[in-house]
């Protein structure tokens, strides 16, 4: 009786906690994002062109009628700001070569989780910038 | 002697006025000939000089050119000298190729040309003062992750661990244990998705996989993660992040099977309450003799987490992970754990992040029970306060909260065992890679082992 009960209240708890993570997440999503995005980081090299590319694409395809919509592209300095400061102290660009930080990036994509196309991103940020 | 002089000097006047008289006759013969014949002469002369030294110029450059005609002959004579031998060579290998077995051709994905094998880690020593003790430098750990990359997808990495231990009481001296602590095959098999095989740290919560040495801002661990959970397991996982839109956000999994927590049967009753054993259960028993999982089926996992990223440094993560299966040998009785995790950093000066763990296991001596237990930590980079300091700019104050409730106490085979502990600290930046960290840890246990302690540590991550 008593371990149904424990059982029982574990089941809530997950269920809580999944229902939570949703609301807040969602919550997040349309509160902060739906206006405004990062303008101020400082778009790197490589990033920049990319920019531009896209931007470019989109004012293409807007109809002539409509409010062209301008997407921000997410540079690598950015993602690199938000990701690698989850889990250690910044690490610089300098502090390693190109090839040293192909190896690294893929270790940190693979144990922080992050997206392929991101972590191409950021990658490309740390080669441009590095110690060679 | 004067008389011979003269008659000297009389022979060279003599023979001096006969060349003046034979210079003179010739004149007169030349007289003859008009002075413009003997111009046009003069002038066909100096032609005629003149042609001669052209002719001798262009000969030598006509020699000149002939040389380098020829030394060009015999370059080309040596290139076709070359040419024909490697022809012959080409001919010969082609030929001794033909005659062997052809090899089935695998695909190599670049990992013959592009990889590279490095070294991270970190490296600590701590000073400990414990309440009632004598202070002592307690540890030098050094704990190296190597890294090999064979190609753009495929990546092995391994960690290790070395500790020290005083052999004291019985014995002289110390021992010096080397640990895998890690060891893994990842395998990305797109942008979405990575298969890791071999000894996974396990994803229960995201302490254990990013709490390591130098990561963490606090020297130790928090307790429910040490009392609580197993470490690693050895298994397999797919794992990944997978984008929600454009802003950063991203969906974050991972799903793994391992062997899971076993018995020690120290006791030759498996299931007994004390036997078990989160991270003992790998596969080979140490006499070699049985190579079986412990218990008739493995463990499953998985973990589930939402990223947010608000703006470069500003950003929340939540997540819930859990893992299930038997522990002991029969195979009668389950063992459970629930983790919420949440790390919420405000700017690059504040972060905060806690856990709260729950597990669950049955027994055949004192049924079924539950251990749970939580912390939150938190720190703020004092350079957030621009004072422009260069001292306080490297400086972050830290705290954390722990809390521990029934967990297993060996002493009266009981879950009874709780623990409370407030930890305040700070962490002095000498670079982003060297770190002078230390606390005080206040503890309200009714564990007699458990008491205060001052911990200094300088960590080195690399």
């Amino acid at each position: 009786m008593k371990t149904s009960k424990q059982l029982k209240v574990l089941v809530q708890t997950t269920f809580a906690a999944a229902v939570a993570i949703v609301m807040i997440g969602g919550l997040a999503s349309t509160t902060l994002f739906s206006a405004e995005t990062d303008t101020n980081a400082v778009p790197s090299k490589t990033d920049s062109a990319v920019s531009q590319t896209n931007s470019a694409a989109v004012k293409a395809k807007a109809p002539a009628a409509e409010k062209p919509v301008l997407k921000h592209q997410l540079t690598g300095a950015e993602l690199y700001s938000m990701h690698c400061n989850r889990c250690h102290p910044e690490r610089y660009p300098t502090e390693r070569t190109a090839a040293q930080w192909k190896t690294i990036m893929l270790h940190m994509q693979v144990r922080a989780n992050i997206p392929g196309d991101q972590a191409r991103l950021i990658l490309q940020y740390l080669q441009d910038n590095s110690g060679r | 002697m004067n008389k011979t002089m003269k008659t000297r000097c009389g022979i060279l006047r003599l023979m001096m006025a006969g060349c003046v008289i034979g210079l003179a006759l010739p004149s007169r013969v030349a007289a003859e000939v008009s002075d413009a014949d003997f111009n046009a002469l003069k002038e066909t002369v100096q032609k005629l000089g003149e042609q001669v030294q052209n002719l001798q110029q262009s000969n030598i450059v006509q020699r000149q050119t002939h040389a380098q005609d020829l030394l060009q002959i015999q370059q080309l004579q040596q290139k076709l000298t070359e040419t024909q031998q490697i022809a012959t060579n080409a001919e010969q290998k082609s030929i001794e190729a033909s005659m062997t077995q052809p090899m089935p051709r695998q695909p190599i994905d670049e990992a013959t040309v592009n990889h590279n094998f490095m070294m991270l880690g970190d490296a600590e020593f701590q000073y400990a003062k414990i309440a009632g003790q004598h202070g002592a430098f307690l540890q030098a750990d050094f704990a190296p992750i190597f890294l090999y990359r064979g190609g753009d997808n495929i990546l092995f990495e391994a960690g290790f661990d070395t500790t020290l231990a005083n052999n004291a009481p019985g014995s002289s001296g110390y021992t010096t244990t080397f640990n895998l602590s890690f060891a893994q095959l990842d395998y990305v098999m797109n942008d979405y998705m990575t298969f890791a095989g071999g000894e996974l740290i396990l994803p229960l919560g995201t302490y254990t996989e990013r709490g390591a040495g130098w990561l963490n801002k606090i020297p130790d661990n928090p307790l429910a993660v040490d009392a609580l959970l197993p470490g690693t397991g050895l298994g397999v996982e797919m794992r990944g992040g997978i984008p929600v839109g454009d802003t950063g956000q991203s969906l974050n999994y991972e799903v793994y099977v391992v062997n899971g927590p076993g018995s020690s049967d120290t006791t030759g009753t498996s299931g007994s309450a004390g036997n078990l054993d989160l991270g003992g259960n790998v596969g080979v028993l140490s006499d070699g003799s049985t190579v079986a999982n412990l218990h008739g089926h493995p463990s499953g996992g998985a973990r589930l987490g939402y990223f947010v990223p608000f703006k470069p440094h500003y950003d929340l993560e939540l997540g819930v992970s859990g893992q299930s299966g038997e522990w002991d040998d029969a195979g009668n009785h389950l063992w459970s754990a629930g983790v919420l995790d949440a790390a919420l950093h405000l700017g690059p000066a504040f972060e905060a992040k806690g856990e709260y763990i729950v597990t669950r296991y049955g027994s055949d001596d004192i049924g079924t029970h539950y251990q749970q237990g939580w912390f939150v930590q938190a720190g703020y980079k004092l350079a957030g306060l621009d004072l422009e300091l260069p001292i306080i700019n490297n400086l972050e104050i830290v705290g954390r909260y722990d809390s521990l409730h029934d967990v297993y106490d060996p002493a009266d085979n009981a879950f009874d065992i709780k623990t409370r502990r407030y930890t305040v600290g700070y962490v002095y930046y000498f670079t982003n890679t060297l770190l002078f960290e230390g606390d005080y840890e206040f503890l309200n246990s009714n564990d007699p082992s458990q008491a205060d302690q001052f911990i200094l540590q300088l960590s080195l991550g690399f």
